[in-house]
């Protein structure tokens, strides 16, 4: 019954005001695909609760598919999964992109099949062959969270410190770290200094390994800012294994669950994140609406996402041909409040 | 070969597996059959299979070449480099050939005339060739290529072929007649079968083996090139372990490590029945982690199950006499 009164109230809405925002209308079949950077990362499991949550809300009858490559295979893997994606007729994918402009031909043959294509944590560089991209948190202001937390840790004095990102292609980070760089020009920041920018690809070894390398080849250094919930766990335990957390902070983008330990010990004593459940949940929400053809990609159009309220499709600022949801905001963890978190 | 032999044979067992898997995959896809998902299934994997058929002679020839995934890698990141530094495209392709022929007359000289073993040295290539392509694009991706250098590896030119696809053909039909109706072919065998009895035949090895390597090297190249034409963007890590994929299939085809023996058809039956067994649990949306399981059980059966067989034939034979 709810769902029908909402369903005339977005038809009304709609009637007499295109652009004004209407709640999205479930119980259509749709194939959707769930397709993150690789599989068995946290965050990722975390997403797809919430996608499957707006699945269920939505009652959409056709299951939807959680397809993931292993890490070492990530690139092929994708434009694999988004191949097959578009010969099984899928009405959306929902991709964190972690092959950059790599998964271009493959999302535009999809795209040109009809199949909407919503990007989510990590979108196409170039925005070909995307409808819209949902974005976790302004990329600008992820920039200048992670300089202000830099800033906290390392105090008034300033210090050294280095980023640990993940795969040298994943637009995400880098358009992070890119933001960072802006706003460490402040003069606020002048007594920061970045040293280097090295790439652990997401993988928890390598990340380990390339921690401990800037250590050594840096060793007045006093931070390391990893904007990957991978990199940061991976560092925040080299440098406990090391015995270094004195002498070497961690901070930048983590999970509270996975960060605890490091942040009561004093490793890491303050990091930040968004919800990735929410991400999840407004991927799933802005991709069956595309899919139903209730919502359309274009600047300016509005919608309701069940619980999560209401958005609106923008230029992003951040690409120059790309749409996006923004979701925000950031929350930020330190000895007061992650423990808490992290249940 | 009768059809008792046939089946008995290699090349029988793999007709079998590929039946089950395309059963298997008919029965689960609807759309496992279109024309779009048999040329996707090629496509996704094309720059691999092209390097397994050079691969086999470089096996039956006794040897291995551990560096192709990375010549492919220095291929793809010599066009970047060259395009992004205003080099004409038709340039910078012909550069990337001549670096792997480079890369290969490297290999062949210190396995060919040197005497090395050619897994030390091609582990060398792997590790240098893959460290010059990384030097060269350092971790940026270089993309905007011209549209025409896209389409060789996106667009269907050829009916409802790809420009990769094709090559893959003419150059099976082309190593089929050099391998098994040529007298470079017989040399390839026989030097496979005993280096040493090739020489006292007076066969002059080292110019057949550098060839091999040479050839490996271009084809390589050439498989590098389609790959970042097919991407349309190229970065460092291109083609990283592919090698691995490209000696199992060429293994799995019947080929022995140790050379000698093995033909291109059953390497052409092996890559079929991986292609489709990848392209059939793809689409029953199995991926990651069981897709890479699954194949990895396959291989380990197909390469210990011969083995197990004729050292059970040999005890047997050993008791009787």
């Amino acid at each position: 019954m709810r769902t029908h009164i909402l369903a005339g109230a977005a038809a009304a809405a709609l009637a007499l005001a295109p652009l004004a925002a209407f709640a999205v209308d479930g119980g259509k079949a749709e194939s959707m695909v769930l397709l993150p950077k690789f599989i068995g990362i946290a965050v990722f499991d975390q997403a797809h609760k919430g996608a499957e949550e707006a699945a269920a809300e939505l009652k959409n009858p056709t299951k939807l598919q959680f397809l993931g490559p292993t890490p070492e295979n990530s690139v092929a893997g994708q434009i694999e999964i988004v191949t097959n994606a578009t010969t099984q007729g899928a009405n959306a994918i929902m991709i964190s992109n972690n092959a950059g402009d790599q998964l271009v031909p493959a999302v535009k043959a999809a795209h040109d099949k009809g199949i909407k294509i919503v990007t989510w944590d990590s979108p196409i560089p170039t925005a070909e062959g995307e409808d819209v991209f949902v974005a976790q948190v302004d990329f600008k202001e992820t920039g200048k969270v992670m300089a202000d937390m830099a800033l906290d840790i390392l105090g008034a004095n300033g210090g050294e410190f280095a980023v640990l990102s993940a795969s040298p292609d994943a637009a995400n980070q880098n358009s992070w770290i890119a933001a960072m760089k802006d706003a460490l020009k402040d003069p606020k920041y002048a007594k920061l200094k970045l040293d280097d920018i090295v790439y652990g690809n997401d993988q928890s070894e390598k990340s380990y390994s390339q921690a401990n390398a800037l250590v050594d080849k840096y060793p007045n250094m006093k931070l390391i800012m990893a904007p990957t919930t991978v990199g940061i766990a991976a560092a925040a335990k080299a440098m406990q294994d090391a015995k270094l957390c004195d002498k070497v902070k961690v901070s930048g983008l983590g999970l509270p669950a996975e960060m605890v330990s490091y942040t009561m010990n004093g490793c890491a004593p303050e990091f930040a994140l968004w919800s990735f459940v929410d991400l999840g949940y407004l991927a799933y929400y802005t991709a069956y609406a595309l899919a139903t053809g209730q919502l359309k990609a274009e600047a300016g159009a509005k919608f309701k996402a069940g619980r999560m309220g209401e958005y609106t499709i923008e230029k992003d600022p951040t690409r120059s041909n790309g749409l996006r949801i923004l979701m925000g905001p950031f929350s930020k963890y330190d000895k007061s409040n992650v423990e808490a978190a992290a249940k | 070969m009768s059809a008792a032999r046939l089946l008995k044979s290699w090349e029988g067992l793999l007709l079998l597996m590929l039946a089950v898997v395309v059963g298997l995959s008919i029965e689960h896809s609807p759309v496992y059959l279109g024309v779009g998902n048999i040329v996707n299934l090629f496509q996704l994997e094309i720059e691999k299979i092209i390097v397994a058929l050079t691969m086999t002679l470089i096996i039956i020839n006794g040897e291995i070449d551990l560096s192709v995934a990375s010549v492919m890698g220095l291929s793809a990141c010599v066009i970047a480099w060259l395009f992004h530094h205003g080099v004409p495209m038709p340039l910078a392709m012909l550069a990337a050939l001549a670096a792997g022929g480079v890369a290969g007359l490297i290999n062949g000289f210190w396995v060919a005339y040197v005497g090395l073993p050619s897994l030390a040295v091609t582990l060398a290539g792997l590790i240098g060739y893959r460290g010059i392509a990384r030097v060269l694009v350092e971790d940026r991706s270089f993309g905007g290529y011209p549209d025409w250098f896209n389409a060789i590896g996106q667009r269907a030119q050829f009916g409802p072929l790809t420009v990769s696809i094709v090559v893959f053909l003419v150059l099976y039909a082309v190593i089929a007649v050099v391998l098994h109706r040529s007298g470079f072919g017989r040399l390839i065998y026989v030097m496979g079968n005993s280096l040493q009895a090739a020489r006292y035949s007076g066969v002059r090895v080292r110019p057949v083996k550098l060839s091999l390597f040479v050839t490996s090297g271009v084809v390589a190249a050439l498989a590098g090139l389609l790959y970042a034409a097919r991407l349309g963007s190229v970065r460092g890590d291109m083609a990283q372990g592919f090698e691995l994929d490209i000696i199992t299939m060429v293994l799995l085809g019947g080929v022995s490590i140790f050379g000698g023996s093995g033909n291109l058809a059953g390497v052409g039956l092996s890559i079929l029945v991986i292609l489709n067994l990848r392209n059939g649990m793809g689409l029953a949306d199995i991926t990651g982690n069981t897709q890479t399981s699954v194949i990895g059980a396959l291989l380990i059966l197909s390469v210990l199950a011969p083995n197990m067989v004729q050292t059970i034939r040999d005890k047997w034979k050993g008791r009787q006499t």
